[in-house]
């Protein structure tokens, strides 16, 4: 009896003891990954991905932790966090007058890793290719090229292009050989600061780089070995980073107290902003919408500093506008244009005659942080006698639903870009995705003009206009900034965070 | 005995031809909404770019006709590309099959060789041990697998570092690293798995005890040794085997979940995020290989069985 026991006993814990023999015998579990670096020296960075890229595709890479993006492709010019161009294979540049015309002067003895020369030509068959491909077309269609010499070349657009910045730093560039050969999912080839290392990398799970020593800016990156692991769960890259598998990753505010507690470091970002967009300016499908007072009373029914305290624990910025702090079309003066008064919000209801409200229909999607937003906004409407009716949106359709114009209000993180242009484009102009039901705007139209031919000076006033005139409009609610984090070991320094879209650091940034 | 193996493998056909047809008709059914999906949400959408992207990728034939397609590739080894990435499907399951078989097969085998040790000591023992191991049974059945997963990499990986907390690391780069990194996620779908399948050989073992047969081997003066081992554990293995085909199926099933847990690129974690895309030509891929995997465990059981049953192999 006693002998079957023990032996039951011995088996039952053979799985555990073999395991960590042989973890041990492979120098254990801290050596199964990558980690900064033993002794302070600079050998491998390993980062966390919580979202996968989509093949290598470069016109279909996410900005949001598109690092083997970023290690792989060169640009033309890089966007800093407000969208201003920064060298990258062209060492200066011009923007005509017009506003139609980009000059770059590239910089000479760029190779692609598979040897072709990353000179005018190569950068004129990507955008080509970019203003043919599905994704991009519309960016880039009816761009002409102008090569005077191997390293200059001028892109000209047969519009005024507001959005230059964003047009030129948009595009990745690959070898002209890749392009020609259809096969650009298979293998990326590029000349940015790291190479593909094919025998670390498994699609889904891990990517794996060697620095390029011939990047041009090869010092400014000082990571010998790039590797980015995929966690389809943040449990298992919060997991990798306590075990020191990984050197950082993105974290939700909810781990934020066990992150700090356990001693790693975490950088802040605020690159989204919750908001309702009330896009039925015009009250075609809920005539109410189409008060301003309406529009205004809703956006007086949200205590902003109880949302941060309560629903995102502290951790956000109370927001009185859409546009990013320190963006061209952000406002640093403005006070709470409508500050939290429910009585005066019913008493502009009782003005609009809505006093008795009327229904609304609110999608809701998972990941969107609607289980904790929802409750508290459809209480909140309530007092204006709106009544909430939630319609949670899944399967195929979802995003096809949310933005075909069905569901005039909708309750978003919507990221804030830094160059408010951007922003104005997607969610303010009645041609943008965001702004869901195209409704067209004399004034914004007459601002946009203004954006895409004035002086500079003229278009920085032109986007603060709009913002001024959105908030007067009341065409968004706008409520918090919530702060997103990434935490990170104290081997890894992250002083800037220079995303364009304020979601996650740059490749750059890691230093 | 051989009509016996026919008639299982046609079965197994046709569950594997209806599993795959049901399948394919509830994720392409909505060949619009995919298309849609793909284009992702900046695409400039109208009718025209939904229609074109349906055409490109195949969603625009009648659905008969698709499933004709895929059955067809399915012969040449072609299951299409990854709607998001282009990559091959079988490629994606080269790599993505070995890590769920692995970590499945080892917590099999090790599932039963315990439940058969546990479930047999604690039917003829009796008495405290197997009132332990009935409540370490009922426990490691009631503790979710995400609980037990949890603990696992709080102790092993956090607390005593011994073990790494996530990832894989295939046998061909190191034999150490690739079973330091399969540890964890295998006991995690042990522990649910023993306890289950333990109970189930407790009761077949007490049910053999309790056969008249049992007592005329102990009368005639049959080693107790020799009559477990002989007699009660080989006509409590076709009931056995049973509990253990059906192992299998909660073992993949449970692998989706660990995988995610424990950052492994197995079969489960491509069929999730495939899944949440809408990427179908990679779900389809996943649900092939796992029909496969169960029909030829179910198969290779029922075969087992009839072997050890004399009643079964002469019919």
């Amino acid at each position: 009896m006693r002998l079957v026991t023990r032996r039951s006993m011995l088996t039952g814990s053979a799985a555990v003891t073999i395991g960590a023999i042989l973890a041990a015998c492979t120098g254990g579990a801290n050596n199964t990954g990558g980690g900064a670096a033993s002794g302070g020296a600079k050998d491998t960075l390993t980062l966390g991905m919580t979202a996968d890229i989509e093949g290598w595709d470069p016109n279909n890479q996410p900005g949001y932790q598109g690092w083997p993006g970023e290690a792989i492709w060169g640009l033309v010019c890089r966007p800093n966090e407000f969208g201003e161009l920064e060298p990258s294979l062209a060492e200066s540049w011009e923007i005509s007058d017009d506003r139609r015309s980009f000059t770059a002067h590239l910089r000479q003895g760029t190779t692609f890793s598979d040897g072709a020369t990353a000179d005018a030509e190569a950068v004129r068959a990507n955008f080509e290719f970019a203003a043919t491909n599905e994704a991009t077309r519309s960016l880039y269609e009816g761009i002409t090229f102008d090569v005077p010499d191997a390293q200059t070349i001028t892109l000209t657009w047969p519009e005024p292009q507001p959005l230059m910045n964003d047009r030129i730093s948009r595009v990745k560039l690959t070898s002209p050989d890749l392009i020609d050969s259809g096969n650009l999912n298979d293998k990326p080839v590029g000349f940015g600061p790291y190479l593909l290392d094919e025998a670390g990398t498994t699609r889904g799970s891990v990517y794996s780089f060697t620095k390029n020593e011939e990047y041009w800016e090869a010092d400014a990156y000082p990571y010998a070995k790039l590797v980015c692991k995929v966690y389809a769960s943040e449990t298992a890259a919060l997991n990798a980073l306590k075990t020191g598998q990984i050197d950082g990753t993105l974290v939700n505010a909810q781990s934020y107290d066990e992150v700090t507690g356990s001693g790693f470091e975490v950088k802040e970002m605020n690159g989204q902003t919750t908001r309702l967009l009330l896009t039925d300016h015009k009250g075609e499908i809920i005539p109410a919408l189409g008060d301003v007072r309406v529009r205004q009373a809703i956006n007086m029914v949200f205590d902003k500093q109880a949302m941060v305290d309560n629903l995102y624990a502290g951790h956000g910025e109370v927001s009185h506008q859409i546009f990013r702090p320190g963006s061209t079309a952000y406002l640093d003066d403005l006070a709470d244009p409508y500050p939290f008064d429910v009585d005066k919000a019913k008493s502009l209801m009782v003005e609009a005659g809505y006093a008795e409200g009327f229904e609304l229909e609110l999608p809701t999607m998972d990941g969107q942080n609607h289980d904790v937003l929802m409750p508290y906004v459809t209480q909140q409407l309530a007092e204006l006698n709106i009544t909430v009716k939630q319609v949670p949106l899944t399967g195929a359709n979802a995003i096809g639903d949310l933005l075909s114009g069905t569901y005039p209000v909708v309750l978003w993180q919507l990221g804030n870009i830094g160059d408010s242009v951007q922003d104005i484009d997607i969610v303010v102009r009645d041609t943008g995705y965001w702004n869901l039901e195209h409704q067209k705007d004399e004034y914004v139209d007459e601002q946009w003009d203004i954006i895409c031919t004035g002086t500079d000076e003229e278009a920085e006033a032109a986007q603060k206009a709009i913002n001024q005139y959105v908030i007067d409009q009341a065409w968004f609610a706008p409520m918090v900034n919530p702060t997103s984090f990434y935490a990170h070991t104290a081997n890894v320094v992250i002083d800037n965070v220079s995303d364009l879209e304020g979601l996650a650091p740059k490749l750059r940034d890691f230093q | 005995m051989l009509t016996s193996v026919w008639r299982n493998l046609l079965r197994s056909v046709v569950v594997l031809a209806v599993v795959t047809f049901v399948v394919f008709f509830l994720m392409y059914g909505n060949g619009p909404g995919i298309a849609r999906a793909v284009m992702g949400m900046q695409a400039e959408v109208t009718e025209e770019n939904v229609a074109a992207k349906m055409v490109e990728l195949g969603l625009d034939q009648p659905l008969l006709v698709q499933y004709g397609h895929w059955v067809q590739g399915l012969f040449t080894g072609d299951l299409g590309r990854s709607f998001y990435t282009g990559q091959s499907v079988t490629e994606a399951l080269a790599t993505r099959v070995p890590v769920t078989l692995a970590i499945t097969a080892v917590a099999l085998v090790l599932t039963a060789l315990l439940s058969v040790l546990l479930g047999v000591t604690a039917a003829v023992k009796g008495g405290r041990i197997d009132r332990v191991l009935q409540f370490l049974s009922i426990l490691g059945t009631a503790v979710p697998s995400f609980i037990t997963s949890i603990v696992l990499v709080f102790l092993f990986a956090i607390f005593w570092r011994v073990l790494p907390a996530t990832g894989y690391v295939s046998p061909d780069v190191s034999l150490g690293g690739w079973a330091a990194s399969i540890t964890l996620p295998v006991l995690a779908l042990l522990i649910g798995a023993v306890s289950s399948a333990a109970q189930q050989f407790r009761t077949a073992t007490l049910d053999q005890l309790g056969k008249d047969y049992v007592r005329t081997l102990r009368a005639r003066g049959v080693s107790e040794r020799a009559v477990i081992f002989r007699h009660v554990l080989r006509n409590a293995a076709a009931p056995g085997l049973t509990v253990l085909s059906l192992t299998v199926f909660s073992l993949l099933g449970g692998a989706v979940f660990i995988e995610q847990v424990f950052a492994l690129p197995g079969l489960g974690q491509l069929a999730n995020s495939s899944a949440q895309i809408f990427d179908v030509p990679m779900v389809m891929g996943t649900v092939l290989v796992t029909a496969v995997i169960v029909l030829v465990v179910n198969f290779l059981g029922d075969l087992a069985i009839t072997l050890l049953n004399p009643k079964a192999r002469t019919r």
